[in-house]
């Protein structure tokens, strides 16, 4: 058995291991100090800043459905200013890499919020959650469009000097024209899926299970449709990583979306599951490539390999 | 106190009746020292459908053992009150805030309703443990007299703890609400004041509105009624939510509440689940 390296390298940083945890399911890192070592972790992604606070939807917020669960958080956050000064300093010697995910409902905002989480140390990179209405637009989601998604990368690249991931969404037509569009306008990688839009219905009291009726479906239930869209994409020679994202619970989990083409990958719900899900999600993808392909001299090797 | 994720084993399931399963479970040492209103997240080890844990008030601990009340209502507390001994089931916590410390002097009127039991189940232990057994009152109140999980009311007959039960279908206690039951008790002392004391209690005729508390948990209109009820003689209520919760942790967001002021949430996980009753809800 060969001395495997679980070391991957991916738009300009290097990051002990493939596997993050992934927005909204992390909080700002510091809820799970103590219960997860973030320093086994290969990184993790803060919950979605934005330039203001935002105080979220009514509940009810979250509701299990068949292996998984849909949320309604509506994006509640501190806002750049209480991130920067509040939640930073933890993250700054956290002991792993960090992706600041951010957002906004108009593409001065993005821009705005990019500049204003540039410049500090603690921010390896930025991922810009593109699934939120364009309030100049109509509302209709930025990241649903390939025009509208490039003009406002193209935008959030030229406002800094991080690496910017983009985070699409899988409820569309076509993912791969909207991926195409963001590379194309300096996106450093590509993370996928955001959650798929659902609905639950409590039929015995009649009524949506969500306040907002509508949320987003992650958990096991969508890893299959986050590996059809890894795997599109990826195939789409787009030149940039993947952060493959879509139900992960294991390491074996893990090998299956980077051998669809995912470079790195995030751990999302499982935080719930138990908190130290990615620290263990890393540790098993080591044993699994060890056993399962031990020619392997680095677990990069994975990536793209499906037969 | 400090959180912590462990496994532990359930070592007795013990069916309740009406639903509700009272389990036990061993290797608990972490959740020792817990305050009562405090809960944790528990999961059993059953793959990854239901994918959430699910978010118990700590009924009992002490030493190495915890108990929780499940009352089943889904897939994920029906396979929890199902679950055999032996099993292991995961468990994070002690989490959130729990009841605040009586000050000097204060008694504690401990309103549940249903299943809200265990967290005032464990506040009336903790009371008396510390000699406060008549500082402290639990009145109870369920739809009908098998609801009122008599085996866990009788562990705190021993202590002396007052306890008065009130069933909607009057086939236990007084028919009515427990809110009815909390009108009358509070609606008494300042009869009791002029009239020197009423039996059963003889710190009652000292009480005054500053030395007592409200501690409740229950389904929310039970405890939006107590807030009025305490509002109404002027007394401090302390209520313990629930919400539906992924991450216990502060860090999904899930578990929203409205507050009282503005148009702000508050989080029953990580600002709660014990709010003052006039910080939440408008």
């Amino acid at each position: 058995m060969s001395v495997l390296s679980m070391e991957i390298s991916a738009m300009g940083l290097t990051f002990t291991n493939p596997v993050l945890c992934a927005s909204g399911t992390f909080g700002y890192g510091r809820e799970f100090s103590g219960l997860c070592d973030l320093s086994r972790l290969g990184g993790l992604v803060t919950k979605g800043v934005s330039l203001e606070p935002r105080a979220g939807n009514p509940p009810p917020r979250v509701c299990e459905t068949a292996s998984g669960m849909l949320n309604s958080i509506g994006l509640e956050n501190v806002g750049l200013r209480a991130f920067v000064a509040d939640k930073l300093p933890f993250l700054r010697d956290c002991g792993t890499r960090v992706l600041v995910n951010f957002f906004g409902e108009t593409a001065d905002d993005y821009v705005r919020c990019a500049e204003g989480l540039s410049g500090h140390r603690g921010v390896d990179g930025l991922e810009a959650n593109i699934s939120c209405p364009n309030v100049e637009a109509g509302g209709i989601e930025f990241g649903v469009e390939p025009q509208m998604a490039g003009a406002l990368v193209q935008r959030v690249c030229g406002a800094t000097d991080l690496p910017v991931v983009v985070k699409l969404t899988p409820n569309v037509t076509d993912i791969v024209p909207i991926a195409r569009a963001c590379v194309q306008a300096g996106a450093a990688g590509l993370s996928l899926i955001n959650t798929l839009k659902g609905m639950a219905v409590d039929a015995r009291a009649g009524r949506p299970r969500l306040g907002r009726r509508f949320g987003g479906l992650s958990g096991p239930a969508i890893k299959p449709v986050a590996l059809r869209l890894v795997w599109q994409v990826a195939q789409a020679g787009l030149g940039v990583p993947i952060l493959g994202i879509g139900g992960i619970c294991s390491g074996e989990d893990v090998a299956e979306l980077m051998l669809a083409g995912a470079t790195l990958v995030q751990v999302g719900t499982a935080n719930f599951l138990r908190p130290d899900a990615g620290q263990q999600v890393a540790e098993e993808l080591e044993r699994f490539c060890q056993r399962y392909h031990p020619a392997l001299r680095s677990v990069g090797e994975l990536t793209g390999g499906l037969a | 106190m400090d959180r912590d994720f462990f496994t532990a084993r359930l070592v007795e399931t013990r069916a309740m009746g009406s639903g509700y399963a009272l389990l036990r479970l061993q290797g608990c040492g972490p959740l020792s020292g817990a305050r009562a209103g405090q809960f944790v997240m528990l999961r059993g080890d059953w793959g990854r459908d239901p994918i959430l844990p699910r978010a118990y008030s700590i009924l009992s601990c002490g030493g190495d053992e915890a108990r929780f009340l499940v009352q089943q209502v889904g897939r994920g507390s029906g396979l929890l009150a199902r679950a055999t001994p032996g099993a292991p089931l995961t468990v994070l916590g002690p989490l959130g805030n729990g009841f605040p410390e009586p000050g000097p002097g204060q008694s504690d009127l401990l309103v549940a309703g249903g299943c809200g039991l265990p967290p005032l189940h464990l506040a009336a232990s903790q009371a008396a443990e510390a000699g406060r057994a008549s500082r402290v009152e639990l009145l109870l109140g369920a739809r009908t007299a098998d609801q009122l999980l008599p085996s866990l009311l009788d562990e705190l007959r021993e202590p002396e703890i007052a306890i008065q039960l009130a069933t909607e279908d009057g086939s236990a206690g007084q028919r009515g609400l427990v809110t009815d039951l909390l009108e009358r008790r509070l609606g008494e002392t300042d009869t009791a004041r002029e009239a020197g004391g009423l039996p059963g209690s003889a710190g009652r005729a000292r009480e005054t509105s500053t030395t007592r508390r409200i501690l409740a948990c229950g389904p929310p209109a039970m405890l939006r009624a107590v807030r009025e009820v305490a509002r109404r003689h002027d007394t401090r209520c302390f209520l313990s939510l629930e919400a539906e919760m992924a991450c216990g942790l502060g860090a999904c967001l899930g578990c929203a509440v409205q507050a009282r002021r503005g148009s702000q949430y508050l989080h029953v996980c990580a600002d709660g689940p014990v709010f003052d009753g006039e910080d939440v809800w408008p």
